[in-house]
């Protein structure tokens, strides 16, 4: 086995299942492993005829019991499997060819599709805002229904091109540490005209307790959007959704997001569908156009990469609720190594703070790059063996606070926010486009006698960091709201 | 309503509009001067660079696929003249984001927009960076 695998590849395998240095399936397994493309051919005994059987379910081309083996069926054996393969590789290599085509040419065809469509987006919104003259009312009602169908248009494009993404395992996450509430109350808030043009009451219950999850903020504010979007489709007028968070007792590892509806519901027979491609609900409330049918696909694959589960629960008549689950963010595993040494804890552990702020909240494709270069010189600037940068926070809607927990005297942690600041403010798009703030923080140290254990007073300090993280991100979205209301005004 | 800084006020900065779309250019035209901008147009990328030359944007809405050198062409071309590699340009493109916006802030750009782009927000973008742009400019040794 193991000169096999040292030497040139052969055309052809054909093997004994029990080697001197391997043993049945395993072996089979190896072989695949080294030469995925090589064709192979069992020798069975009698006895071990099942285990031959079993191997060509998972890819042997054909098996041979060496009681019954003559040498003209052994030439032919072979030289079918040689055949098989080289038909079964050219199989693959045509479907992944027509994956990739069936992409580019979505691709091609949603930006051909965008032109026109901007085009009408333009002439369309000139005209209602009344750049090309006033409108009677009766006009710009016409407009906007015009406007609606546009909007209606982009979003199919969008999820086309998504779809083609998941298919082919290109839809990109980019998991940061977050505040799974805010992302809630911002799709409730997004969503909200919507809603009231139907006048469904739409609510969002968040559970503060909450700790942080690990996940895409962009993605996962998508999934809530298709799921309260899908809502209020399936929902009469003066229906009601609500957009939930939890834990569960029985599953400490993740957070459970639903969004309910009073809609018609959806059928059991159709449950096992839902999540496929181009599934329609038959039971929608209004003839309205509905969509491609593929939010609930695109949903299901962004919570499936980001390590959760989706599901629903409906029945006709009693509405829907929609769940997934988004993996928590486990800080006190990830302190460990940082806050503990030889067996006990470290005496102090200080929590810096790195915020940076861009003058104007506009320049934001610039400013996404600039964050993830002061990432990466935060990363640099820390001792590596006592000090932890934290995975991103927040939305980073405007601004980003980064945190490091460093496990040191605040002499240390001075000399730490000097180079930072130097570092940083070395970066020439900063110095033109943001403001930096560096500041730390003492964590309360533990008394040196607890009876708790070391775990347990990692956790305590984790929940400490947690809270205090969590204060600095709400006092963010504050700022975030005040300078909304500052720009309405 | 942002005014004067340096002595120019915001609200009559000239923008140049590169787009090979004739229906797009006007479009985005109008809706610039109707917010008090002046505006030049281009068609493609060999007469952004002459035009950039000849009037001195102020800022710069920039198509990818064009006619005579792409829009990556015309934001490299741009950052070979000291004059106007400090002219910021937004991208405002069909393309997609994925690829395509990293590579043109890494060319310089200041922004990627997807077409169709919410109004509000690319105007937003054009007088924060109008105000960024000058800001900058302010520093520089004349």
């Amino acid at each position: 086995m193991r000169r096999l695998c040292e030497r040139e590849l052969p055309a052809l395998v054909l093997l004994d299942l029990n080697l001197p240095d391997s043993h049945g399936a395993e072996t089979f397994r190896r072989i695949r492993q080294k030469a995925p493309n090589v064709p192979v051919v069992i020798l069975s005994g009698q006895d071990d005829e099942a285990l031959a059987i079993k191997a060509v379910h998972m890819g042997v081309q054909d098996y041979l019991v060496k009681s019954d083996v003559t040498g003209k069926q052994l030439e032919r054996a072979l030289r079918y499997a040689v055949e098989r393969q080289g038909l079964l590789l050219a199989l693959e290599v045509t479907r992944k060819q027509q994956i990739e085509f069936k992409n580019r040419f979505l691709s091609h065809v949603s930006h051909e599709l965008r032109t026109p469509l901007t085009c009408i987006h333009q002439y369309v919104t000139l005209l209602l805002n009344g750049l090309a003259g006033p409108m009677a009312p009766d006009q710009t009602d016409h407009l906007k229904i015009v406007l609606k169908g546009v909007n209606q248009l982009h979003a199919m494009i969008r999820d086309l091109l998504e779809a083609a993404r998941a298919d082919s395992g290109k839809l990109r996450i980019q998991p940061r540490c977050l505040d799974v509430g805010e992302l809630i109350h911002q799709a409730v808030a997004m969503m909200r005209p919507s809603a009231d043009a139907k006048r469904i009451s739409l609510e969002a219950v968040v559970d503060h307790k909450i700790p942080l999850v690990y996940a895409d903020p962009d993605r996962t504010l998508e999934v809530f959007i298709n799921l309260i979007d899908n809502a209020i489709k399936f929902t009469e007028n003066e229906g009601s959704i609500v957009v939930r968070s939890a834990l569960v007792e029985t599953d400490t590892t993740a957070a459970y997001l639903s969004v309910s509806d009073t809609g018609r519901g959806i059928a059991s027979e159709a449950h096992p569908q839902v999540f496929d491609r181009l599934f329609q609900n038959p039971n929608r409330v209004d003839n309205n156009r509905s969509g491609l049918g593929l939010g609930l696909y695109i949903a299901k694959e962004i919570v499936t990469l980001q390590g959760g589960r989706i599901w629903l629960a409906s029945a006709p008549g009693s509405g829907s609720t929609f769940s997934f689950t988004l993996p928590l963010y486990s800080l006190a595993k990830l302190l460990f190594p940082v806050v503990t040494h030889q067996g006990s804890m470290r005496k102090r552990i200080v929590l810096v703070r790195t915020e940076l702020t861009p003058v104007s909240k506009a320049l934001r494709g610039g400013w996404k790059d600039t964050c993830e270069k002061a990432l990466e010189i935060l990363r640099q600037c820390i001792y590596v063996d006592k000090d932890l940068v934290l995975p991103p926070l927040g939305t980073s809607g405007y601004g980003e606070a980064f945190f490091i927990v460093a496990s040191t005297d605040m002499e240390r942690v001075g000399i730490l926010m000097d180079r930072i600041r130097a570092q940083v403010g070395a970066l020439p798009e900063l110095r033109a486009s943001g403001t930096l703030r560096v500041t730390a923080e003492p964590i309360p140290g533990l008394p040196a006698a607890d009876p708790r254990t070391l775990e347990q007073q990692v956790w305590g300090v984790a929940d400490h960091v947690t809270e205090i993280i969590q204060q600095g991100l709400s006092s963010k979205q504050d700022f975030t709201e005040k300078e909304n209301q500052a720009n309405a005004n | 309503m942002p005014t004067d800084i340096d002595g120019l006020p915001t609200n009559r900065a000239k923008i140049m509009v590169v787009d090979d779309d004739p229906d797009l250019r006007q479009a985005l035209s109008l809706r610039l001067r109707a917010n008090n901008f002046e505006t030049v147009n281009v068609c493609d990328g060999y007469s952004a660079i002459a035009m950039a030359q000849k009037e001195k944007p102020h800022l710069i809405i920039l198509d990818l696929g064009l006619p005579a050198g792409d829009g990556f062409s015309v934001l490299k071309n741009l950052q070979q003249y000291p004059a106007l590699s400090v002219i910021p340009v937004i991208v405002l493109t069909a393309r997609d984001p994925e690829g395509n916006e990293k590579r043109t802030l890494e060319g310089g750009a200041v922004a990627f927009f997807q077409k169709p782009a919410d109004n509000e927000e690319l105007l937003g973008v054009i007088r924060a960076s109008l105000q960024a742009g000058w800001g900058w400019r302010r520093g520089l040794p004349s």
